[in-house]
């Protein structure tokens, strides 16, 4: 096992509506191993957008942190300190968006943008961070560099964009990045550019990265390690190959179904029924209830996160004496 | 072989740039293609590349810059306005945004009977019955028609926009990126309707996606665009078993693995695609072919069949065929 440069413990997130507090995050725990890449898979609204941005302390405003710590390095943050965040973020972890028009300033050039953020964390001359900032840009893979640091973001394609979001959250070096839907907004092509930039760096700096994502080819293409989220748990932790060859959970295997399949004729896909429950009105016992196929009396409680004999987690009652049936 | 139920000639669509009465953005440049009864053709491409423009033209949404739309023979880009609105009941479209593309303010049973109002299908009564048998084709029930747009989730809102484009009896359907905003689990769930209500009515889809995938699982022959053009287009099997175009093949190999043991030779594509106001002069795809020869810089490509039910609109494959001869 090697040494785990991000450790969360039982975070929860949540709001209050109605003077009820509602849980979007509920207690997950995760470990994320130096050099290696964490996925985290999941559908609109099941937190796993709410977990990173905790993990930077860029929670929106009304939205409240109500229990779990952060550890970096072993070190616990004070995740109500202000300034010990402004310390981490860009210098420890660093964060890439799904998009990224938005997430670049159209006022000022691309340059300066980096420029500022190392800036703020190195105290080095402008032309020396000028000069980071070409370099980086460079790195990402961009031609002509001189150029386009005296470009505008509007100036730039969707893929250039991101390679400079990339540039800009690399320039101070951190040890973690957490890539929120890096390449949802790109085209295919493109986003194969993207991840084969991101595993490239990866190598060469030695990176940890936490991949957010909906898309499991993109899981497939660049993890290690994957946790599968439903409705703010955790319902499923394995590595890679056996979260594809033995997926455990019926969530997790109702979603692998349900992608269309290119090596193999079918007439319909498989779906899963019904939709995900509403913050307000979860389910007492286990969260997918309403829509497993597998459902007894016995999920009217919750399960816990089950360890199986191949090493995967799963929050099943299925599981619950962690061997799996049938010689899987 | 049944008779083409849409048939497409030279079809253009130019968009007049600002500020210039003699450059214009190409948005559709010279398309043609035939869709036959029943069958569902898949339009793919990445994003600039024309295809929704090309699909809101073939329902005359856009009006064709130049070429001919032959909807069951009859052309019907020179039908007089009055007219193209009567043929609409015969073409509908879904579209992609099932959040921007129904009315907030009116209440679902309305937006599935705005066609039959528009068409003066019916009486009220009839088109009341209407409405209940397309919503339970789509799986609403009654009592979510008397509610409104924002109370639905993204799959069902799709359902309704499915429904509404059903209910005049159209024919042909064009689904301008039907579940690119739908998450894995719903998307499913969508398509299968789609394709219920395509064997239960004997519908004929055209199907714009950038998604491969679902292309793939949903389409009997696909077209792959890049900027403005049809570069191939070939029955679904032998696109994806024996793609020829150099676009076709990157496209196909930048796929995500569909499972983390499989081994994947990359071709990927160097830079972006080019601004379509200002194409690349011969083939526009050379300045990002891996297979570019000089000729390709100068002489434009045309879609030549190479073999049955397989076009392609490449110089590679035009040399060959000259060497042959």
């Amino acid at each position: 096992m090697g040494v785990n440069i991000l450790e969360v413990k039982d975070l929860k997130i949540g709001f209050k509506h109605d003077k009820k507090e509602i849980a979007i995050v509920n207690g997950i725990s995760l470990q994320l191993e130096k050099g290696k890449t964490l996925g985290i898979v999941g559908e609109s609204g099941c937190g796993k957008s709410m977990t990173s941005l905790s993990l930077m302390g860029l929670l929106p405003s009304g939205v409240d942190w109500q229990n779990g710590d952060i550890y970096i390095d072993q070190i616990q943050i004070n995740k109500n300190l202000k300034k010990d965040w402004r310390k981490i973020r860009g210098k420890k972890i660093s964060m890439i968006f799904q998009e990224p028009m938005s997430s670049l300033n159209p006022v000022y050039k691309v340059g300066s943008q980096i420029v500022e953020m190392i800036l703020s964390h190195e105290s080095i001359s402008k032309k020396e961070a000028h000069e980071r900032a070409v370099d980086m840009i460079r790195l990402v893979g961009i031609p002509r560099p001189e150029r386009v640091v005296n470009e505008y973001p509007h100036q730039l394609s969707g893929g250039m964009r991101q390679r400079v979001m990339i540039a800009m959250a690399l320039a101070c070096n951190p040890e973690i990045l957490i890539a929120d839907e890096p390449t949802t907004a790109l085209d295919v092509t493109i986003q194969a550019q993207i991840l084969e930039l991101m595993k490239d760096l990866q190598e060469k700096l030695q990176m940890s990265i936490i991949l957010i994502t909906h898309d499991l080819g993109v899981v497939a293409e660049i993890c290690e390690r994957v946790i599968v989220m439903y409705a703010g748990e955790i319902v499923e932790e394995a590595t890679v190959l056996n979260l594809f060859n033995h997926p455990l959970h019926p969530y997790t295997k109702g979603l692998i179904n349900s992608l269309p399949n290119i090596d193999a004729e079918q007439e319909y896909l498989s779906s899963i029924n019904g939709v995900v429950p509403a913050p307000a009105d979860m389910p007492l016992g286990c969260r997918f209830f309403d829509r497993c196929e597998f459902a007894t009396d016995k999920c009217q409680n919750k399960p816990s996160l089950f360890t199986t004999n191949i090493g995967t987690s799963v929050r099943c009652w299925i599981y619950e004496n962690g061997e799996l049936e049938g010689g899987m | 072989m049944t008779n083409p139920l849409l048939e497409v000639k030279h079809l253009k669509k130019y968009f007049p740039l600002k500020g210039s009465r003699t450059d214009y953005l190409k948005a559709v440049d010279d398309v043609s293609f035939t869709v036959n009864q029943g069958e569902v053709l898949g339009i793919v491409g990445e994003s600039g590349c024309g295809k929704s423009t090309m699909g809101k033209t073939l329902i005359q949404l856009f009006t064709p810059t130049e070429g001919e739309i032959l909807l069951n023979g009859e052309n019907i880009t020179v039908l007089s306005s009055k007219k193209v609105r009567q043929k609409r009941r015969e073409m509908q479209i879904i579209f992609q945004d099932p959040f921007a593309s129904l009315n907030p303010r009116m209440k679902v049973f309305k937006i599935i009977e705005e066609p039959l109002v528009n068409f003066r299908i019916g009486t009220k009564e009839e088109r009341k019955q209407r409405v209940y048998d397309v919503a339970k084709q789509v799986g609403l029930t009654h009592k979510q028609l008397e509610r409104f747009p924002h109370e639905f989730s993204g799959g069902q809102r799709q359902r309704i926009g499915i429904a509404r484009a059903l209910v005049s009896n159209p024919k042909l359907i064009v689904a301008d990126e039907p579940v690119s905003a739908l998450d894995v689990s719903i998307q499913s769930q969508v398509l299968n309707i789609m394709k219920d209500l395509k064997k239960e009515l004997n519908l004929t889809y055209i199907f714009i996606s950038h998604d491969l995938s679902v292309v793939h699982h949903f389409c009997d022959r696909i077209g792959v665009m890049y900027l403005g053009k049809i570069v191939e287009i070939a029955d679904k099997h032998e696109l994806f078993n024996n793609p020829k175009h150099p676009y076709t093949k990157a496209l196909l190999s930048a796929l995500p693995k569909s499972h983390p043991l499989q081994e994947k030779e990359r071709i990927v594509l160097k830079g972006d695609v080019p601004n379509p106001a200002n194409p690349p002069s011969g083939c526009t795809f050379h300045t990002r072919c891996p297979n570019c020869m000089e000729i390709c810089k100068v002489t434009t490509p045309v879609l030549k069949s190479i073999s049955d039910k397989h076009e392609v609109s490449c110089l590679l494959y035009e040399e060959l065929e000259e060497r042959v001869l």
